[in-house]
């Protein structure tokens, strides 16, 4: 056998490992991407984040001129904000439990039972978010005045949970038709009741689509404005339909930016927490290994 | 002693105006510690009648029956039978142990009890240290075994597999299906292995359930089935046969040029002669004898398959010794030691010349 002196490859070297050409190109495209994404996505974030804390910014001015946190203690010395953030998590919680209980067992019958008319009814669900919502909102509170419902926390959770029905059974019922069936069949075999199949068999493995849809159907709850504001008026104010009206009503941007930034922290507190759970689920369960 | 007992079983499929019977009328009787075979092509309703007996599909007729008692009102979690699928089952967040644990825990045995089990069963299908892995982390036929210990762990009355190597390669899948029959004799459990490789059939099974068209065939030994098959189905589904159109008449079964001896209770009318590939001699003298022309000469190992172009019975295909000298495209004469005459539906007649 011979033995080749010269070196198998000549490659650039970056931070002294050998790059290819291609992974270089393939490098610079991916740092294009994400300043791009960051200027299209965090620019607008961070402009609002800068307003939260200016106490004066003029024009010209790259960077606001006086900092500090007044407007912030003004915003929440404020009755309706310091009641609008507990409501507003509060209806949050409650349409996206109350929506998880009616959808997810909807959406098994979905993927499991051929029954007549499914088809339809899974496109009935697209209906309702494919035409203008605010004409289906006037409707609805037309009926829901008549019922008593309008400024009452029932007839927002009522219009909220409308909303969530999509995103709470297409994404679920997807997630478990995509869970073979023998799988289930294979734990009845061995002797698991149709209830401990669901729990601990089919559960676990449409578990990261199901908390994707959660985290949904939370985060969307939370920022609703439109139905919240035609149905809860007066009696019902979230914190999202206060800073439609802030930003309507004020000439002062700071208080709008304050309010937007109270509403980010519970998504980022989420996404946070959702997006350490996702990566250890889907690791340990060995997942596209 | 755990038997199993299909009795007039039958199901139907579809609309009531537009009905599917994938099995019809079906008995089968398995006995204790037995390994039995059901065979057919695709479609014809063995995981139909496999799946009846686990409980995953409702009989539209007839009973199953375990020991002499009826299991049909029994849900497929109460049912002393353990299945092996065709497809890979292990629930992929569960690592290998917990799959075999699972039926176990469900059972309430202490932990170390399900430890040593567990240990046990994987040990058995030849897979002691893969407790700790996913089922992610394992090959196709690996899965298939531990599918296989899943099902022996819970020491089930009945196993029951539906083509459970089909996924795997051939290698593979002769050599799972001998260690699966060792284990098998080695636990005298009682036994139905669904397949549509009558090779596979025929190498396992203590008795083979033809099936075609939701309908039992033949039930009987392997050695039985190939040289005695019931109906023309049988005969043409295992192993390779000739079928050739004859007419009986007095006696003799004309066939092509020739005239064959036939039994005297063969009535006057068409039938079907099936002959074995295996069962012809090369002669010399045209007495009683067909003749025609070697097209094809295959050499396999100990003997040689011939393919034959007679003027009057069409292609045939035959094995010859590999004495025999013969070439491609030479004339031959042959006569036929052994066949069978069909005639409507009864079971065929043997001759032996
Ligand atoms: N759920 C069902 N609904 C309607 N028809 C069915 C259903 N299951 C099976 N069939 C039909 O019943 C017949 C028998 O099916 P079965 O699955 O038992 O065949 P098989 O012998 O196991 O075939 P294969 O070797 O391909 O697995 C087929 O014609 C099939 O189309
Ligand atoms: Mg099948």
């Amino acid at each position: 056998m011979k033995i080749d002196p010269t070196p198998a490859y000549h490659q650039p070297t970056m931070f002294g490992y050998r790059i290819s050409t291609r992974t270089l190109r393939r490098e610079a495209f991916g740092i294009f991407a994400l300043v791009a994404l960051t200027l299209i996505i965090i620019g607008p974030m961070m402009t609002v984040f800068l307003w939260a804390f200016a106490e004066r910014w003029r024009q010209p001015a790259l960077l606001p001129t006086e900092w500090g946190l007044s407007y912030w203690y003004e915003t929440l010395a404020r009755n309706d904000i310091t009641s609008a953030m507990p409501m507003s998590l509060g209806l949050a919680l409650t349409v996206t439990a109350l929506s998880a209980i009616i959808c997810l067992p909807a959406a098994y019958a979905f993927a499991r039972i051929n029954f007549p008319g499914r088809q339809g009814l899974l496109l009935s669900f697209l209906a309702v978010n494919a035409f203008p919502r605010f004409g289906l909102y006037v409707t609805i509170a037309v009926v829901f005045f008549r019922l008593g419902l309008v400024g009452t926390l029932p007839g927002v959770i009522l219009i909220q949970l409308v909303n969530t029905l999509l995103t709470m059974i297409w994404i679920p019922t997807s997630a478990f038709q995509n869970i073979d069936r023998a799988l289930e069949e294979a734990a009845l075999d061995v002797g698991a009741g149709r209830l401990r199949v669901f729990f601990q068999i089919t559960l676990p493995q449409v578990f990261p689509a199901l908390a994707a849809a959660l985290l949904l159907t939370f985060v969307s709850t939370f920022y609703e404005a439109q139905g919240a504001l035609i149905i809860g008026i007066p009696g019902i104010r979230t914190m999202a339909v206060l800073m439609y009206s802030y930003i309507n009503n004020q000439i002062v941007v700071q208080y709008g930016a304050v309010i937007s930034l109270m509403l980010w922290l519970p998504s980022l507190v989420l996404l946070s927490f959702a997006q350490k759970f996702l990566r250890g689920n889907t690791v340990s369960s060995g997942f596209g290994v | 002693m755990p038997t199993l007992d299909l009795i007039n079983l039958r199901k139907q499929f579809g609309s009531v105006t537009n009905p599917v019977v994938a099995v019809n009328d079906l008995n089968i009787n398995v006995a204790d510690g037995e390994f039995l075979c059901i065979l057919g092509p695709s479609g014809c309703g063995k995981s139909t009648a496999l799946r009846m007996v686990a409980g995953f599909e409702e009989p539209s007729g007839g009973d199953v029956q375990i020991d002499q008692q009826s299991i049909i009102n029994m849900p497929p979690n109460k049912r002393p039978t353990a299945m092996v699928f065709q497809k890979y089952t292990l629930w992929p967040h569960m690592k290998v142990y917990d799959n075999i644990a699972f039926g176990l825990k469900l059972r309430h045995l202490p932990k170390n009890q399900i430890d040593q089990e567990v240990q046990a069963s994987l040990e058995l299908v030849g897979l002691g240290r893969y407790g700790d892995r996913y089922p992610a982390q394992l090959s196709g036929g690996e899965q298939q075994r531990v599918a296989i210990a899943r099902a022996l762990v819970l020491k089930p009355k009945i196993l029951l597999l539906d083509e459970p190597f089909s996924n795997l390669d051939a290698l593979l899948r002769v050599r799972l299906r001998e260690e699966l029959r060792q284990i098998q004799r080695n636990l005298k459990i009682t036994a139905v292995f669904v397949t549509h490789d009558q090779e596979e059939a025929l190498s396992l099974a203590d008795r083979i359930a033809v099936m075609s068209k939701g309908e039992l065939q033949q039930l009987d030994k392997p050695a039985t089935i190939y040289a005695r098959p019931k109906t023309l189905f049988v005969a043409d589904f295992i192993g390779a046969m000739n079928m050739l159109d004859g007419e009986v008449n007095g006696g003799v079964v004309k066939v092509g040029n020739q005239r064959l001896p036939s039994p005297a209770e063969c009535v006057a009318a068409p039938a079907k002669i099936a002959i074995r590939p295996e069962d012809v001699i090369v002669t010399q003298t045209g007495e009683g004898a067909w003749h025609g022309r070697i097209t094809q000469v295959s050499d396999l190992g100990h003997y040689r398959k011939v393919f034959v172009q007679s003027p009057d019975l069409g292609m045939l295909k035959l094995y010859l010794p590999k004495s025999i000298e013969i070439n491609d495209g030479e004339m031959i004469t042959f006569k036929p030691t052994r066949f069978l005459i069909f005639q409507g539906p009864l079971p065929p007649f043997e001759v032996k010349l």
